[in-house]
């Protein structure tokens, strides 16, 4: 294994390598440690066989009491840009029963103390990849919830991630779906498929005619479907309205179903920058407004993926409702005939945040780490400290009890999925972190994750991070 | 059975003496302090033959700067402090209370922010395009220099000024055994001959993890590649005691020759080599060859994966490491994530080997290899391996003074003292936590950035 390694760390040598000793690693780590699609899995989920009759406590509540986990005493950040200092989370199976002060704690409850501890909401990725995720729709059947990526994922407070791909083409499309790092429990981990639909900005005046006639054919279609229930009572002879074929993504945006991505171009933020060397522009004003448009074409927000120009144009943005995930440490140069309408903007998330759009935050992708955990890359550049890039937002000048959204809530919301996740509310899925320490300090650590109610990483019980203590 | 060279099996003989010994004494006697290792190094800057220095004491306006907490890193922290400069230098450090602070000078109130020396970064490639690098005409390449490239208004020079940077070891990259000679430059100048503190600053050598993309004729295995690296600073080193045995009236003046007229400059510890090196057992080639065997003035500037199994044998050669920017090992064998950094200063018993003693408060610092990292994100380095055992308190060192002495130019800036640069870097918090800013960075007495609200940095 040791042998991949030195090919990894060095900085200038070809990606072919570096990702010939990333596959052997994965496929080493797959051998010794049960990772792949025929991993094992011993509560008999996924493979055919139906569950045992106990399994179903749903069908017979009164069969199974509630098991309840109570987390007591921690300074509490609900994820929603408040503080309760000193409080309780309590988790009724695997949903926030309730959050607050003097709570009773019931007969038989798992006490967790967190005093002289912090309590957040599970961080969310907006990207990611690995940590047990399938590779495709149903991403359900692909999952390996024993991936060792999975412990790594939840010692760096990653709850629940983006897995897949989001599509940049001329219509919505793409593969994904919200993971849960629920280790161990196969069937706890996707909480949604296909969440995210993506589309590219800058489309040609023939592709965006083609969307609008899309879209007007999908709204037609999702009209005359609310009409006619009072058809049919009328006309018991009445069809029932066909979807027109090559909608059905377009109308999963217009029902609320999917989350619409839209890819703004001009490649990727590289490492050298590249404003210099002409390989990327310096703003990208123009697929932002487009992007915009769209927004208003399905009267829906538009998740704007990494812009560079955003902090130009935060009103418009808001104007539309939609919303921005950006690294805060991508960097693209002004241009230096017009220095200050082009380039990137440390303050971005602030400027956005400042005028109401929601910001996600993700990690800068270079050569080497990326959205992913794993062990090759470099500490700091990749998802294996999430916290860090919502601390580059504060060094922004993001208020800081707003920054711990752009990993937790907000991210939530950028997936769709933030009726289930991302903040400590009662009836939201128990995802739960306790740390020692502030959730944004670079130093902190994950000392227990909870998800869906269940404890899934204990920092004193695996190898990872037991031997550092301060 | 072939053997090995015989001074590289000399070496590793007396290594492996060495090693047992040391670790039997090591609890009764206190752990020896980090010293770099350069007993050659002329005792003033006007005593060295090749380097050529910057200017120092241009012009700048008298400026007293006030900041509830002052950092001068090599004494203790001062409350409520002031610093006063002019015509770049730094002519008082203390407590507001203490520090008279002559008529006509300007005070510059920083509030409540952290007043600190500015940043030294010492394995860099920011002052031109990435496609400056990596100049692969032989495999060794002892006639590069990056003296001739340095744009003081490139990308990553403008994010060294927001992240706290104001020195910089700008080198070639790591595509030949020996990418060139570096330069030692300040982020911010009139000119680059200015901002110029020491040409050469170093000279880079690269000795496995990359070059052997370039290699061909000599090998591309470790021990191809070896070959040419000894044999480049063989000749020089000839040429060097030629010219000593020559000033002593021994014999001829040797022919002059550009290129060995550098590595002199090496073998009288003018500079060091920088080595980009990593993993136990490259780290331990450099220290035997390069340190022991060639005797140079040895930095090691990657320092990564295992190779921190070495620190008691770099603690007694002498030899510091400027980590990063990788930070972390995963040793598959115990499942854990290693702080490089932080095993490296502490020592202890890394896997396999007896325990063995850290390099201690004064042996360390971290690099960014920007744009392999953008040079912003300095600290960031330094959180990095904090998070994974480095102590805070040396961290602070290891962005500062320790570089500074790495380099030889401690006697300019990497701390705050009277009569040394007046190189500051204003922080809006702890400077090591990223949430922090720079509010302010001045560099030879210069105010060359203050920091814009509405875009901090580009």
């Amino acid at each position: 294994m040791n042998a991949t390694h030195p090919t990894a760390v060095v900085p200038w040598l070809g990606r072919t390598a570096l990702l010939a000793g990333l596959v052997l690693t994965l496929a080493v780590d797959g051998h010794a440690q049960g990772r792949g699609r025929r991993g094992p899995r011993p509560d008999g989920a996924g493979d055919g066989a139906p569950p045992p009759a106990a399994a179903k406590p749903a069908e017979a509540p009164a069969a199974k009491p509630k098991h309840h986990v109570a987390i007591v005493g921690g300074d509490v950040h609900l994820g929603t840009g408040q503080r309760l200092t000193g409080a309780t989370v309590l988790i009724a199976d695997d949903k926030i029963e309730a959050v607050g002060h003097n709570l009773a704690v019931p007969e038989g409850a798992t006490v967790l103390d967190a005093k002289g501890k912090v309590v957040s909401p599970g961080f969310v990725c907006v990207l990611g990849n690995g940590m047990g995720a399938g590779r495709g729709t149903p991403f359900a059947d692909g999952v390996n919830p024993f991936d060792p990526e999975i412990k790594q994922g939840l010692a760096a407070g990653i709850t629940a991630f983006l897995a897949g791909s989001t599509g940049s083409s001329a219509m919505p499309s793409g593969s994904n779906a919200v993971v849960k790092l629920a280790w161990g429990d196969a069937k706890g981990m996707v909480l949604k498929e296909d969440a995210v639909l993506g589309l590219a900005a800058e489309l040609s005046l023939g592709d965006r005619e083609k969307l609008a006639e899309t879209v007007q054919k999908a709204r037609d279609y999702l009209k005359a479907l609310e009409e006619f229930p009072k058809q049919k009572a009328a006309d018991p002879n009445a069809k029932e309205p066909a979807m027109p074929p090559g909608t059905d993504k377009v109308i999963a945006v217009l029902r609320g179903q999917a989350m619409l991505w839209v890819q703004l171009g001009g490649g990727g933020m590289g490492m050298f920058g590249g404003g210099r060397r002409g390989a990327a522009r310096s703003d990208d004003v123009d697929a932002i407004r487009q992007a915009l448009a769209t927004a208003r074409l399905f009267g829906r927000g538009v998740v704007l993926q990494k812009p560079v120009s955003a902090w130009l144009l935060p009103d418009e943005i808001a104007a539309t409702g939609s919303m921005v995930y950006l690294s805060p440490r991508d960097r693209r140069p002004a241009d230096p005939q017009n220095p200050d309408r082009t380039g990137s903007n440390l303050a971005s998330a602030a400027i956005l945040a400042k005028a109401g759009v929601p910001v996600a935050v993700t990690c800068p992708v270079g050569m080497f780490g990326g959205a992913g955990v794993g062990t090759g890359g470099i500490l700091g550049q990749d998802l294996n400290t999430p916290h860090v890039d919502a601390a580059y937002a504060v060094r922004g000048g993001l208020d800081g009890r707003k920054a711990l959204r752009t990993i937790t809530l907000d991210a939530a919301r950028l997936l769709g999925v933030d009726s289930r996740i991302g903040s400590l509310e009662a009836g939201k899925d128990a995802d739960v972190l306790i740390l020692d320490g502030d959730p944004l300090h670079y130093a902190t650590f994950v000392t227990i994750a909870l998800v869906n109610g269940k404890v899934v990483y204990d920092k004193a019980a695996e190898p990872l991070y037991r031997h550092i203590t301060r | 059975m072939n053997l090995p060279e015989p001074r590289l099996l000399a070496a590793a003989l007396c290594l492996a003496a060495a090693i047992p010994a040391q670790a039997a004494a090591a609890p009764a006697a206190a752990a020896p302090s980090f010293e770099v290792w350069h007993p050659r190094r002329p005792a003033s800057e006007a005593d060295h033959q090749v380097a050529k220095w910057g200017p120092r004491g241009l012009p700048s306006p008298g400026y007293a700067f006030r900041a509830a907490r002052v950092l001068p890193i090599t004494a203790a922290p001062i409350q409520d402090g002031v610093v006063v400069t002019r015509n770049g230098l730094i002519e008082a450090v203390g407590p507001a209370s203490a520090v008279k602070v002559p008529a006509g000078y300007e005070w510059v109130d920083c509030g409540d922010a952290i007043l600190m020396p500015g940043l030294v970064e010492l394995h860099c490639h920011i002052a031109s395009e990435s496609f400056d690098l990596n100049d692969t005409v032989h495999p060794t390449n002892p006639e590069f220099r990056t003296l001739d490239l340095i744009t003081l208004d490139h990308d990553q020079i403008l994010a060294a000024r927001a992240g706290g940077v104001s020195t910089a070891l700008y080198i070639p990259g790591s595509g030949s055994n020996m990418g060139g000679f570096g330069t030692l430059t300040k982020t911010w100048g009139r000119t680059p001959d200015e901002a110029l503190v020491r040409f050469p600053g170093s000279l880079k050598i690269a000795q496995a993890g990359n070059p052997e993309r370039g290699s061909g004729d000599l090998g591309t295995d470790m021990m191809g590649m070896s070959e040419g690296i000894r044999m480049t600073l063989l000749d020089g080193r000839r040429y060097w005691q030629q010219h000593e045995a020559w000033q002593r009236g021994e014999g001829p003046q040797p022919k002059a020759d550009p290129t060995l007229e550098l590595l002199r400059g090496l073998f009288r510890h003018e500079y060091p080599v920088s080595v980009h090196t990593q993993i136990y057992q490259v780290v331990l080639q450099t220290l035997q060859q390069l340190r022991q065997e060639l005797e140079l003035w040895t930095v090691v500037v990657h320092g990564t994966f295992d190779a921190y199994r070495l620190s008691e044998d770099m603690l007694r050669a002498g030899v510091p490491i400027a980590g990063g920017p990788r930070q972390y090992y995963f040793d598959n064998r115990t499942g854990r994530f290693e702080g490089l950094l932080g095993n490296w200063s502490r020592g202890g018993q890394h896997g396999w080997r007896q325990p063995v003693l850290g390099l201690g408060a004064d042996g360390l610092g971290v690099n960014t290899d920007s744009p392999v990292v953008p040079q912003e994100q300095l600290t960031l380095q330094a959180a990095m391996a904090v998070r994974l055992g480095w102590p805070h308190e040396w961290a602070l060192r290891g962005l500062t003074i320790n570089p500074a002495r790495f380099a030889g130019i401690d006697h300019r800036t990497g701390s705050l003292e009277v009569g040394k640069d007046a190189d500051l870097s204003v922080w809006s918090g702890d400077p090591i936590d990223p949430r922090s800013w720079v509010e302010l960075l001045v560099v030879n007495g210069t105010l060359c950035y203050r920091r814009d609200p509405s875009r901090p940095v580009f």
